[in-house]
């Protein structure tokens, strides 16, 4: 039996009505229940700035903050995503560009740019639980972020730049 | 120069397209969605080699929500594509030779019902053998794969007499390389959405390398004029080489133009690795000989290419292989041989080195192993044997001349890395005495030269269009793709630097057939410098253009004017004309239009090229010997490349271009077993992460070129991917002893039987 305080819907077909934050905003919509939040973000509610690689929480090209953890959206369930508060890459910047993505910018930290919304997610949830990170924190926090243009320089000197900036 | 934001000073600038990339709101052509949208499906083959029996295809037709299901019979025009060769069916008819062969397609309301309406066709197959291996492929019984044989091709190059001068040499090396299938992951899977457009025209918003490549092919497959196809093709989540052939877009044009509605395709990892191109894995055996003082006097080398099911560019990625398995070395005796072969294997194509990485692998292998028998410093052998000013390319062929491989090999002798030579002599003993025995270190270098530009023989157009525009912007239309690489951003640098204009002056327009001019593909490090030399030839006109448009305007003659941001100046005082008064005061915009063709030798050998970068690299690595993991901790790059376009791109190309090869190098494998892939996503596929990368890389920029010299700077796209590979060979040679001939680097082949204290042995025996 669903938890009735969780979802309701059409139990039928196995939907239910996902009701959580996203980016400040209360959203209310009706999902299968084993939807990805990967497609919820990008299809459902179009926020394409959440990206589609790997699809097995290998890349971290689809990181999004749960309750400020970044977690892959490829791997997180609609369900799970209940009366919880979801921040997209789009959510950062609403009032001007959030010290890390402005970082990443002045140092180059980027290329194609296709893994870096995931990236500064990644980056964004360390400085949230540790300001001031050592190297071997940031690497450990990055290690599930793919970036296959950068060899990673230009990011560590933005995350190091966002972290002097933090200080 | 020590190539970093704090010496480039206020030459590092910030992307013009980096705001968007960093905020999220940069739409890629897989992200654009449309009212009454389809997805499109494809499915491939089951087997690696059949025959196709029958393709039913009416139980996926009548699922509601499918809309429409597409076999070789809905193919108007060639069913085949291939930029070189256009042989690799859209959809197979009779036979299928990798299991990335596509069968059909379907249109569907969703993902789901695609999915569900795929796995109701049905296809008869009768299997055929199995090719998994080019030289079984090459045989004399093998089946053939292609009416015209199993050797795609065939490459020779034979100078003097290298089978008699080895009798002469003192110490030859022998020895076999073999090199992996890297796949480039890029990040964004291929994709797109097709759009058949009210007027009957269809649009394609599609990653490629070459928009108007990709249109010459659509217009042959769909059977319309090219002009009916428009190609918008960036921004592009990173190609590497990868997305340079069609990949979904004959899908997605077909199933638009049946359905009429817009129909989006967006490859899944799994499928990218299935259906998409790879590296070509290559098999190379050298014998090199040399005299008493280590000059190198004969070479003999045969490569075995594996191209997979097609063509697509295997051939020219072996005539570069061909041309780079002699480097930058003056030698007498020469004669190489290879051949591609096709497989049943996954299909190889273009890759980042174009075939280089692997030849360059092996080369500098035979240098060291060389050296090692004369009991010389490797890079001191190297010197002895290195190309000078005014000699001739490696397929004896004329070519830009510089002083490149001299004066990068003379900066990295001067390196710390490569000065502490001290610590290269370092004995396992000394390790030993460390708190942690089983790590021991290493340092190793290599050398390249790399040829950019398409080659001899092959149409190498390019060329752009400046343009002040109506609302006072220059224009910079040229028919490039931003991939990732910093091409907007080099761009836009160029105009700034070379004309005067303020970044905000300027629009550049790239990526849209529609009304980009041919300025020849994205690829081959021949961007930067056809752009440098495109705005070098449209500078007079367009200069002289607008100051006298200026002059007629304001009364004072061009000579007491300049271009400067925001408009013209008047000298050193201020904007007398903006560009917005001056578009507003042109009866006719002002255009200008460049044409020409990538530089080439005048030597008639197909493929050789004409201007090179040349790079030299030292790596110190740490090998764990109870894990035979090998971990890079330093590399040093010289790169000489004429004068550095834009610091922050080259430094990004040569830092991004050295992880690829880390990858290529230490665990980069797709591996196949049987024509089916066994690494198929990013879990069993290894790509460095930042902890794998988390050693020290510098970058040296030489910028010097000849005074004569016209050419500008040359392309850093591929030079900081091909030579690491053989440096860490080296380094771990340096280190344990061992002789590394096999990428990526087995962990176990450097793995030794930990230490065992004799004691404990002792009581357990007694």
């Amino acid at each position: 039996m669903p938890d009735k305080s969780l979802a309701s819907g059409d139990v039928r077909n196995n939907t239910f009505t996902l009701n959580c934050l996203i980016n400040g905003k209360a959203i209310s919509t009706e999902v299968p229940a084993a939807r990805r939040l990967l497609n919820v973000l990008r299809e459902d509610i179009e926020l394409s700035g959440t990206k589609r690689a790997c699809e097995m929480g290998r890349c971290g090209a689809c990181m999004v903050l749960m309750d400020g953890h970044p977690v892959n959206a490829c791997l997180t369930m609609a369900y799970q995503c209940t009366g919880t508060e979801i921040t997209t890459i789009e959510g950062l910047s609403e009032v001007g560009l959030h010290p890390v993505q402005q970082a990443f910018l002045e140092e180059g930290g980027f290329q194609c740019g296709y893994c870096t919304p995931g990236m500064v997610i990644s980056v964004v949830g360390l400085l949230g639980e540790n300001p001031q990170p050592s190297q071997a924190e940031v690497e450990e926090a990055l290690s599930g972020n793919i970036c296959r243009c950068t060899g990673y320089g230009g990011i560590m000197r933005a995350v190091n730049k966002a972290i002097e900036r933090e200080g | 120069m020590i190539l970093n934001k704090e010496s480039s000073g206020s030459r590092w600038r910030t992307r013009p397209d980096g705001l968007d990339k960093v905020s999220g709101k940069l739409q890629y052509l897989t992200d654009m969605t449309v009212d009454g949208m389809l997805v499109g499906r494809v499915l491939r083959s089951h087997h690696t080699h059949a025959r196709i029996l029958s393709i039913r295809t009416w139980k996926a037709l009548e699922i509601p929500g499918v809309h429409a299901v597409l076999t070789h019979e809905d193919v108007p025009g060639l069913n085949g594509f291939g930029i070189a060769h256009p042989h690799q069916p859209v959809f197979c008819s009779d036979r299928v030779r990798y299991t990335g062969d596509a069968i059909a397609a379907i249109a569907a309301d969703n993902d789901e019902i695609a999915e569900y309406a795929l796995s109701l066709i049905e296809v008869d197959y009768e299997l055929l053998p199995l090719l998994d291996d080019p030289e079984e492929a090459m045989k004399m019984d093998a089946i053939l794969l292609h009416a015209e044989g199993n050797v795609l091709h065939h490459t020779k190059y034979r100078k003097g007499e290298p089978e008699v001068v080895f009798k002469d040499c003192c110490h030859i090396a022998e020895e076999t390389y073999w090199t992996p299938r890297q796949m480039h992951t890029y990040m964004e899977t291929e994709g797109g959405l097709f759009i058949p457009e009210d007027n009957g025209r269809l649009t394609v918003y599609s990653a490629t390398q070459h928009g108007l490549m990709d249109r010459i092919q659509l217009s042959r497959i769909l059977d319309i004029p090219q002009e009916d196809i428009r190609v918008i093709s960036s921004p592009i989540g990173g190609s590497f080489g990868g997305k340079d052939e069609l990949n979904v877009q004959p899908y997605g044009a077909l199933l638009a133009l049946r359905t009429r509605r817009p129909v989006r395709l967006h490859n899944s990892r799994a499928e990218s690795v299935r259906a998409g191109l790879k590296r070509h894995p290559m098999k190379i055996t050298m014998r090199t000989g040399c005299d008493d003082e280590g000059k190198i006097i004969a070479h003999q080398v045969r490569i075995i290419s594996d191209t997979g099911a097609y063509a697509t560019l295997g051939a020219e990625v072996l005539n570069f292989a061909t041309e780079h398995v002699m480097g930058p070395y003056r030698i007498d005796h020469v004669e190489v041989e290879g051949f591609a072969v096709y497989t049943n294997n996954g299909v190889s194509g273009e890759f980042r080195g174009f075939g280089g990485n692997q030849a360059i692998f092996a080369l500098e292998g035979q240098i060291d192993r060389l050296a090692e028998q004369l009991q010389i410093d490797p890079w001191e052998l190297r010197r002895r044997n290195l190309r000078e000013y005014g000699d001739l390319g490696p397929l004896g062929q004329e070519i830009a001349q510089t002083d490149g491989a001299f004066q990068v090999w003379e900066a990295l002798s001067n390196s710390k890395l490569m000065d502490a030579d001290d610590s290269r002599l370092i004995s396992k003993d000394q390790h030993m005495r460390n708190n942690e025995p089983w790590i021991v270190t290493g340092t190793g270098a290599a050398i390249a030269m790399h040829g950019a530009g398409l080659g001899y023989g092959i149409p190498d157009p390019a060329g752009g269009r400046l343009k002040l525009a109506i609302d006072g912007k220059i224009e910079a239309i040229f028919g490039y793709e931003e991939f990732g690489q910093g091409l907007i951003a080099t761009m836009e640098q160029m105009l700034m630097e070379q004309y005067g204009f303020g970044a905000d002056d300027i629009r550049i327009i790239i990526g849209d057939t529609d009304v980009v001019p041919d300025s020849g593909s994205s690829t081959a490090s021949r961007a930067t410098s056809m752009m440098w030399m495109a705005l070098k030839r449209l500078h007079p006109e367009f200069t002289a253009t607008l100051l006298e448009a200026a002059a007629s305007l304001s009364n004072i003659g061009i000579e007491g004017l300049r271009i400067g941001p925001g408009g013209i100046w008047k000298l050193d005082e201020e904007v007398l004309v903006s560009y917005s008064e001056l578009a507003r005061g042109l009866t006719e915009p002002i255009v200008c239009e460049t044409k020409f063709n990538y530089p080439t030798t005048p030597h008639p050998r197909v493929g050789a090229h004409f201007l090179y970068t040349y790079s030299a690299i030292a790596v110190r690595v740490e090998v764990n010997l109870l894990t035979g993991r090998v971990r890079i901790t330093d590399q040093f790059h010289v790169v000489a490349a004429g004068p550095v376009a834009n610091p922050q791109g080259y430094l990004g190309q040569i830092e991004g271009g050295s992880s690829m090869a880390v990858g290529f190098t230490l665990s980069e494998d797709a591996v196949m077993s049987e024509g089916n892939y066994l690494t198929k996503n990013l879990d069993t596929y290894l790509v460095p992460t930042i902890i794998d990368m988390n050693g020290k890389i510098e970058v040296q920029a030489i910028e010097d070129l000849p005074d004569h010299d016209t050419y500008g700077p040359r392309g850093i796209g591929e030079i900081g991917s091909v030579h690491l590979a053989p440096a860490v060979a080296s380094a771990v040679f340096h280190a344990v002893g061992k002789r590394v001939s096999r990428l990526p680097i087995e962990p176990e082949s450097l793995q030794e039987t930990p230490f065992i204290p004799h004691k404990a042995v002792k009581i357990h025996a007694g």
